[in-house]
């Protein structure tokens, strides 16, 4: 970034903002992202506070197991994305496409297992009117699913209009999608 | 093929994993120890994301100021926790 010759306070600010990687308002993005589902979360840990033996008894129905894959599917994911950013920066486009689709597979097999844990909730009967443990599930894990969705579309996308910006754009956000879950998982999942 | 700090990143990734299953499924169910593992493991999956996945250990500042703000929330979220748990 090229913020001209400043002096003083204006300065400092700007050198602090550009010793971020990559772009800015993909942190602005990251950050509000962080915001939102810490807000959803908080939201979710305030309500069962009404309610601990109703949302232990909601979690125990939850498929902890499932979800753990769903980590190794995410993080490894994740590995592959950047690794397709390493290979761009370093000139090779067709291995950094196919590290691209590999993370994006990885992405929609994580969709697969997301999809059979609904299945199976709707299979009980449970929906997001059950009881209020089962909104904020849906509504939090859906709302990270629906990232997981436009994540995996960006991926595509990136691997066809395959500048370097471009690239490190699309997996910074993928990266987001991963520390999403990381955060939502032992919250939703585990803590009882 | 990826760099060995991404590697050594994603195996750490894996083995936080680990743990977090290894404290759910043999740690007390509602111990305040337990949530508080499981708690400071999802900081440090989170703090290796950001750290080798996104690039943020190349700068100090930016850094602590995530550590601050996921050490934030995941403080209130336990503190949160063991309020509802009647603690």
């Amino acid at each position: 970034m090229n913020h001209g010759t400043r002096t003083g306070p204006q300065r400092a600010s700007s050198d602090v903002l550009s010793e971020l990687p990559g772009e800015l308002m993909m942190w602005v993005l990251i950050a509000s992202e962080i915001l939102v589902f810490g807000a959803a979360l908080m939201a979710f840990l305030a309500v069962r506070v009404s309610d601990p033996a109703g949302f232990a008894a909601s979690q125990a129905l939850l498929d902890q197991t499932a979800a753990a894959v769903n980590t190794l599917v995410l993080v490894t994911s994740g590995l592959c994305a950047a690794a397709a950013v390493r290979a761009r920066e370093a000139g090779s486009r067709n291995v950094a496409r196919r590290w691209l689709f590999v993370a994006g597979g990885l992405g929609i097999v994580f969709l697969v297992i997301k999809g059979f844990e609904y299945a199976s909730k709707a299979s009980l009967g449970i929906g997001i009117d059950t009881n209020p443990f089962f909104m904020f599930y849906f509504l939090i894990t859906g709302f990270h699913a629906l990232h997981v969705v436009a994540g995996v579309v960006l991926l595509a996308v990136v691997a066809w209009a395959d500048s370097v910006r471009n690239m490190e754009a699309a997996v910074a956000f993928w990266h987001l999608v991963d520390l999403v879950w990381v955060l939502l998982f032992p919250i939703v999942y585990v803590l009882r | 093929m990826p760099t060995r700090e991404l590697v050594h990143a994603w195996l750490a990734l894996l083995l936080l994993s680990y743990g977090t299953v290894l404290i759910a499924s043999n740690g007390t169910q509602g111990s305040a120890w337990m949530a508080g593992g499981v708690l400071v493991l999802a900081g440090l999956k989170a703090r290796v994301i950001l750290a080798r996945y996104l690039g943020l250990s190349a700068s100090r500042f930016w850094m602590r100021v995530f550590d601050l703000v996921i050490g934030i929330f995941l403080a209130a979220a336990y503190a949160l926790y063991l309020f509802g748990s009647g603690r």
